[in-house]
């Protein structure tokens, strides 16, 4: 006889409304009429992500476990699943855009069409928008709302599958460069069949040392016998998983292929709300889960932190095309996060979880910004995505050049932008914690980061324009509507970031 | 204050507009701003005279407890007088040294006026990361000026090495701020200077923060940054390089030299590098023929200088290091904007190609002269009262160590040599009437410069001389500044033109005399110069770092990031090896027993499947690889067996048949080769990442299986078959103990099978498997028994050449009596090998024995249902099961039973579990079925119908 567990269904609404969306998208999908599933999907995936976001905001200041202890909704958990519900929501704008591709979208009708195949050919010029990636993206969401309020480690394992796996397929539904995208699909789905795998195995040791997959329970046997090889084999196995996902060096390889390959507003998705994801999970497991064997971990995080910011940097430095980047950018400011897991201190008693979920707030607004930026500068083929077709753009295009500035400014944490305070934030915590030789190497990181964002803004301005330069596409509501509303956030958060600052305080306490 | 920086942001944002209006007019309206700052520095006066500083305070961001804390005291008064004053003037230079209509204006009144606001913000910050903002906005402004439109290359490459280098020491100093506010507890400048703290912590912050001061106040080695910077206007050049930006790291080392200046490392490197960029500047200065190149180094000298006796860390050197910051700042924007009048009237800076300017433009001239003379260090001028002054403090020993106060003294009056040399040859270069040259001509001129032109660099010579006739007013001002520092002589010295008759005054007459020597014997000179030209400058071993980094990232980038997932994945697993896999090796509890076999034949199955894994790794067909890795599993099934578990076993078996037949009909796609010609080099290292993780895996386990503590789970299984009337555990467990997991995993198994099939079935997938029409299979008759003269119902469909008449045979015999096993097998499932997973597997093999046997229409022939409505079937009956279960008043799922004696049969039992099961073969035959249709029939149809194209050859390419 199993009893059914109690569910706080007040406190589960935001995953409730993103889930629920989801599934009545796949409905729609299957039995609306072709011409009117574009605005339902939208509108319904709109109102599931603004629908989950305000629910968080009404739920503010909830404390509590629930389904059966495995799910916390906690200061934290409400505060990235905000985070996420409304940098999802941004994201499906993108998606929705329909007047920048002569397409009209950027997704392909049928991603079943191999490539290249006269009835792709036939496909490409036709208006017929493909509409299954909101649910997909839905679910996405869901799983990564999920992700954050796991406090079990069988639903973070899940939630992690849950949001994977729509994932790995959208990444390779992009309309142009098809062999790319599928490529970047196939790759991300293998290797993150790896990590989930990684993790899974990890978890099963985990379970073998402590007889729980509950995050509690761990902490309890942790706390009593301080851990056995058994459970540090299974957290370092757990750590690969989730850093793979949250794209830290060594981790990170796919991230340029699948960044690239990507549909843009794919990438702008994945790169904004998979990271918010991701670090909710890590930060959860290592301070609820594994706060008392601290000495296990630290050294890992510590290494992979400074490795992921060399690798980032150094390696952004030689890339031509804007997106390889940006992924190369998504992997140092990875690292930039782990130092504000580093902060997180001990006994929990750091700064470094509100630095590090105000810094997850203010790169997802940004990158995401940085990302819609991309898909307005097009060529015949598509984003023109490598540099020199940016050159002269501040020429051609002011208030596109002086939007993306503003982005690449923020990416390189230059005061008064969001970017400064989120650095300045996670920082400061793990110097608090006497991390200070990692906020060197950070500072010495973001110096040499500062420089490839940089270059982009000379190269908009100061260079000739290139004679049959890429044009600048005029955004429909959508794409305004979300560069508007992050370019605006990257500046309050960077001018007067203190009220989201208090917020994520305030928040960031875990119950466990 | 922060009105006052206000005003000045405000006023750059709107600074385009106004010149749009106005014109180059603007920049006079412009100027009122920093003028309006200059009028209230001086309204403060008074204040810091009296040692008392102004104070504005207010939150920024309280979480990071960033505040914006503004105070003015006598040296920020000093330094805000400066940097307004100036500023005001070259603003009013600018409005007559652009052309009108000149595209650029707008952004330069912008930039210029904001980078002024920049400045002032910078020199007014208590706190230290309002500083640090402060700091970094003076770069990226500078950085803007200095590549003015971008339109040159050599603008912008200078613009990028000052922003690379200023910006570089800028996080170095943060880094050093955030160490000193740690270790004193405060953020505050005041704070800090005030209690440093000690310990390593400050030695590290102090040593950091000097090399952002050093970078952005071009100090060796990192001078190399400000001649190359000449590529600005001049307006930029006079107030950035000259008064202001240059400037802030001399600030911060006077701001912060009462309180750090006996830190260990403190004095060795500001006195170290001050009188070494004295030297190097001075001498370099000498080989310059572009007046504003000579002038830049002859800066990067002075600057030197000035660090020197800022950062002694000693009241009465301090004094004349504060005396100096302002004759500097005077003096040398005075030089650029002459030499701007200069170039804006003649078109070029050469001095070779200067001659009777001083007639030409006699006002310039004057200016000129006067501001020269400072430099040099001529009485009355400020120049001469703040070098008297140094000298004289020197000369008393007012430096802890004696050794040191003679070495700097040395040093600086040889770099004063070096500065009175540079300023005659200045003179000479841009006005003297040369021998040999003949005079610029009138036509020549190309503007006669007007009075509002000639007004800044008038002004600020003229300041410079009342400042030095003046000093003794001076000097109160001064003081105020140098009370805080270490007093280290007997008693304080005062600013004053005339001390007497002293050894500072010797000293001076000495530097004069041999600077003019100097410059009389620059033909000699000049020569030796070049003779010992060092072939190593800072500059190319900046340029060398950035290429080796540059090169470095493409070379990482190139291997690591090549697109290949081998090497990806091989990153990855090499990560898990070396850090879970160390600690394994480090610290694993390993068994207390080893046991290699309970069974030999235990190790010739192990041995059977090393050697194709080993195989698999070398084969090159895909096919072939498949099928050795198949093996490996059916080595698995084998030791299954030999543990006792043929139920197991049996499943292993006919999954991994299904597995390998799924492997196929996808790998006959693809080329038949496994793509890539990689080396035997990497072959080897990718086969031993490989190894080792196989390795790691099986020891992981092992270790795991010895840490057992808690009871198995299974222990209790054979009770629970018990209870659920079954002997097969594996089947009970499937539809019994966890049927809820097998519905569930049912579910998905359809789900996965809708997916393939509607990724290969590009239209509509609804409907049975294609059975042949009537005229493809002409010598068929009707019905659906198989034709007397042929063996299966429609290989006659196929090519001769791919039919097997031994298959078909085989296949013939064998179909029915392969069905009739499934159905066994699903019925005895419960207490014997078998099951309704094992059955539909069974079954699912049957079909694809008839598929490969008689093509895609056999397939339509042996089973004409639609798969769709078999997984549907299953699924339904499966949760069917629960459902009734329900309804009857059980448990969801629970199996009830049944037993009686049935004629024929005999004794018979039913457990209604069986209907679960049934759903089970259901979902699993439709499961294999879909996949034949889909990855088998379909696919042969397309190829058949020509639509599987490959990708045009161009995309191909294109990738």
């Amino acid at each position: 006889m199993i009893d059914a567990p109690d569910f706080s269904f007040a406190a589960l609404s935001p995953l409730l409304l993103v889930l629920g969306a989801a599934c009545i998208g796949v409905l729609v999908e299957a039995f609306a009429p072709r011409d009117v599933r574009h605005p339902v999907q939208v509108g319904l995936a709109l109102t599931g992500t603004v629908g989950a976001f305000v629910a968080t905001l009404l739920l503010a200041g909830t404390r509590e476990v629930t389904a059966g202890g495995a799910l916390a909704v906690d200061g934290p958990t409400l505060f990235l699943q905000a985070t996420i519900a409304g940098l999802g929501a941004l994201s499906i704008l993108l998606f929705a855009e329909r007047s920048l591709d002569p397409a009209r979208s950027a997704f392909v009708v049928s991603a079943a069409v191999p490539a290249g195949s006269p009835r792709d050919r036939e496909l490409v010029t036709t208006q017929r928008v493909q509409t299954e990636v909101y649910p997909l993206a839905l679910f996405a969401i869901g799983g990564m709302l999920l992700f954050v309020a796991a406090n079990d480690l069988l639903v973070m394992f899940v939630a992690l599958e849950v949001l994977s796996l729509p994932l790995y397929l959208i990444s390779g539904m992009a309309r142009r460069r098809r062999l790319l995208s599928q490529e970047a699909a196939v790759k991300y789905f293998l290797l993150g069949a790896f990590a989930s795998a990684f993790f899974l195995y990890g978890l099963a040791l985990v379970y073998g040392a402590t007889g729980s997959v509950r995050l509690r329970d761990i902490r309890e046997a942790v706390t009593a016998e301080s851990g056995g090889v058994l459970m540090v084999l299974g957290l370092g196995l757990l750590v690969v998983g989730l850093l793979f996902k949250a794209s830290v060096a060594p981790f990170h390889s796919w991230t340029p292929d699948v960044y690239q390959g990507a549909p843009t507003p794919v990438t702008a998705f994945m790169a904004a709300c998979t990271k918010v994801a991701a670090f909710g999970a890590i930060l959860r497991l290592l301070y609820v889960a594994f706060g008392a064997a601290e000495w296990t971990w630290r050294p890992l995080i510590y290494a992979a932190a400074i490795i992921s910011m060399i690798v980032g940097a150094v390696l952004g430095l030689t890339q031509t095309d804007l997106k390889r980047m940006l992924a190369y950018s998504s992997v140092a400011h990875a690292g930039f996060l782990l130092t504000g897991v580093i902060g997180f201190g001990a006994g929990g008693d750091g700064s470094g979880l509100a630095a590090t979920m105000f810094y997850l707030v203010t790169y997802g607004l940004t990158t995401l910004g940085a990302f819609a930026v991309l898909t307005l500068v097009r060529d015949g083929d598509g984003e023109a995505g490598h540099l020199s077709q940016w050159a002269g753009l501040g020429a051609r295009s002011p208030l596109t050049a002086a939007v993306m500035s503003l982005f690449l400014l923020a990416l390189a944490g230059i005061p008064l932008t969001a970017g400064f305070t989120g650095k300045f934030a996670v920082f400061r915590a793990a110097i608090e914690q006497g991390a200070w030789p990692l906020a060197v190497v950070a500072l010495l990181a973001s110096a040499v980061a500062a420089f490839f964002y940089l270059r982009v803004i000379v190269l908009m301005y100061f260079s000739d324009p290139v004679a049959d330069g890429p044009t600048v596409g005029v955004p429909g509501l959508p794409t305004t509507i979300v560069l508007a509303v992050t370019a605006t956030a990257t500046l309050a958060l960077g001018i007067l970031p203190g009220a989201v600052l208090d917020l994520a305080g305030r928040a960031a306490i875990f119950v466990g | 204050m922060t009105v006052l920086l206000l005003f000045h942001f405000g006023a750059g944002l709107v600074a385009p507009l106004l010149v749009r209006w106005w014109g180059r007019q603007a920049f006079l309206a412009l100027a009122l701003v920093p003028a309006a700052g200059l009028g209230w520095a001086l309204s403060r006066l008074p204040t810091a005279l009296d040692g008392g500083e102004v104070r504005e305070r207010f939150p920024w961001v309280t979480a990071l407890e960033l505040e914006v804390v503004l105070r003015l005291d006598a040296l920020a008064l000093v330094f805000a007088a400066l940097v307004t004053g100036v500023g005001a003037l070259v603003l009013v230079y600018c409005s007559r040294y652009v052309e009108p209509g000149d595209e650029d204006t707008g952004r330069l009144a912008g930039q210029l006026t904001a980078f002024a606001g920049a400045m002032l913000g910078l020199v007014l910050a208590d706190d230290v990361f309002l500083l640090y903002v402060f700091w970094e906005l003076t770069t990226v402004f500078s950085y803007l000026l200095i590549g003015g439109s971008g339109a040159k290359v050599a603008g912008r490459r200078a613009a990028g090495q000052a922003l690379i280098l200023t910006t570089a020491g800028g996080l170095a100093m943060l880094v050093g701020l955030i160490m000193l506010a740690q270790a004193s507890g405060s953020t505050l400048l005041s704070e800090i200077v005030a209690d440093p703290g000690s310990g390593a912590m400050v030695v590290t912050g102090t040593v950091l923060v000097l090399l952002g001061a050093l970078t952005k106040s071009a100090m060796v080695p990192f001078h190399f940054w400000l001649p190359a910077a000449m590529q600005a206007p001049t307006p930029v050049s006079a107030y950035l390089h000259a008064a202001a930006m240059v400037k802030a790291g001399i600030y911060l080392v006077a701001r912060l030299a009462p309180g750090l200046a006996d830190v260990p490392g403190w004095r060795a490197v500001v006195l170290g590098v001050g009188v070494t960029t004295m030297l190097v500047g001075g001498y370099r200065a000498l080989r310059q023929h572009d007046l504003k190149l000579l002038l830049a180094f002859g800066t990067v000298s002075q600057l030197g200088f000035v660090l020197t006796l800022v950062g002694a860390g000693s009241a009465a050197v301090g004094a004349a290091g504060l005396a100096m910051v302002l004759a500097h700042g005077l003096f040398k924007s005075t030089l650029f904007l002459s030499v701007g009048v200069i170039d804006h009237a003649t078109g070029t800076r050469d001095m070779r190609e200067l001659s009777g300017m001083g007639r030409r433009l006699p006002v310039v001239t004057a200016a000129a002269v006067l501001a020269s003379a400072s430099m040099a260090g001529l009485p009355p001028f400020i120049g001469f009262v703040g070098k008297e002054a140094a000298f004289t403090a020197l000369w008393d020993g007012a430096l802890p160590d004696r050794t040191a106060a003679t070495v700097v003294l040395v040093g600086i009056v040889v770099g004063s040599v070096f500065t009175v040399a540079y300023t005659a040859r200045f003179l000479w270069g841009a006005f003297a009437r040369k021998p040999g040259l003949p005079d610029t001509a009138p036509a020549d001129l190309e503007h006669e410069p007007g009075p509002l032109f000639l007004t800044a660099p008038v002004v600020l010579a003229l300041v410079g001389l009342a400042g030095g006739l003046a000093a003794s007013s001076l000097d109160p001002l001064v003081a105020a500044y140098a009370e805080t520092l270490p007093q280290l002589l007997p008693e304080p010295e005062h600013l004053a033109l005339w001390h007497g008759l002293t050894p500072a005054l010797g000293l001076s007459a000495l530097t004069l005399a041999a600077g003019v020597a100097l410059f009389l014997a620059r033909a000699p000179v000049q020569r030796l110069q070049r003779r010992v030209a060092v072939p190593a400058s800072a500059d190319t071993g900046y340029w060398n770092v950035l290429q080796g980094l540059d090169r470095t990232a493409v070379v990482v980038t190139g291997t690591t990031q090549r697109g290949s997932l081998p090497v990806y994945l091989g990153v990855i697993l090499v990560t898990v090896l070396a850090l879970p896999g160390g600690l394994l090796l480090a610290r694993g509890s390993w068994p207390a027993e080893w046991r290699l076999w309970d069974n030999p034949l235990q190790a010739v199955t192990g041995a059977l499947v090393l050697v194709a894994a080993v195989l698999a790794v070398r084969i090159h067909q895909r096919l072939a690889a498949a099928v050795v890795v198949g093996l490996t599993g059916y080595g698995l099934a084998v030791l299954f067996v030999l543990h006792g578990a043929p139920d197991l076993a049996l499943t292993q078996v006919l999954i991994e048949t299904v597995t390998l037949v799924a492997f196929v009909l996808v790998l006959r796609k693809l080329p038949l080769e496994i793509g890539g010609h990689a080396g035997p080099r990497v072959r080897w290292s990718r086969g031993a990442v490989a190894a080792g993780v196989g390795v790691f895996m099986g020891l992981a386990s092992a270790v795991a299986l010895a840490a057992r503590e808690a009871r198995p789970v299974s222990a209790e299984y054979s009770e629970l078959a018990e209870e659920a009337h079954g002997k097969n555990i594996v089947n009970v467990t499937l539809v019994d103990i966890r049927a809820w997991d097998t519905f569930g995993e049912l579910s998905v198994v359809l789900v996965a099978a809708t997916g393939v099939a509607s990724l290969v079935f590009l239209r509509g997938r609804a409907g049975a498997v294609a059975q042949a029409e009537p005229e493809e299979r002409q010598r068929a008759p009707r019905g659906r028994r198989a034709p007397r003269r042929d063996w299966l119902a429609a290989s006659s469909t196929l090519a001769p050449r791919r039919r097997s008449l031994v298959l078909e045979v085989v296949t013939r015999l064998l179909f029915h009596a392969i069905l009739v096993l499934s159905v066994f097998l699903l019925f005895a499932g419960h207490n014997a090998p078998g099951g309704g997973f094992a059955g539909g597997l069974v079954a699912g093999l049957a079909l694809v024995l008839r598929y490969l046997a008689g093509g895609r229409y056999e397939l339509g022939a042996a089973a004409p249902v639609d798969p769709g409505v078999l997984l549907g079937l299953g699924l339904l009956l499966a949760g069917g099961t629960g459902v009734v279960g329900l309804a009857l008043g059980a448990e969801v799922l629970e199996t009830a039973y049944f037993e009686a004696t049935v004629p024929v049969l005999g004794h018979v039992t039913l457990v209604t579990a069986l209907f679960f099961d049934i759903g089970v073969y259901l979902v699993v035959v439709g499961l294999v079925l879909d996949v034949l249709r889909s990855l088998g029939a379909e696919l042969d149809r397309q190829e058949e119908e020509g639509e599987d194209e490959d990708p045009a050859e161009a995309e191909v390419i294109a990738r």
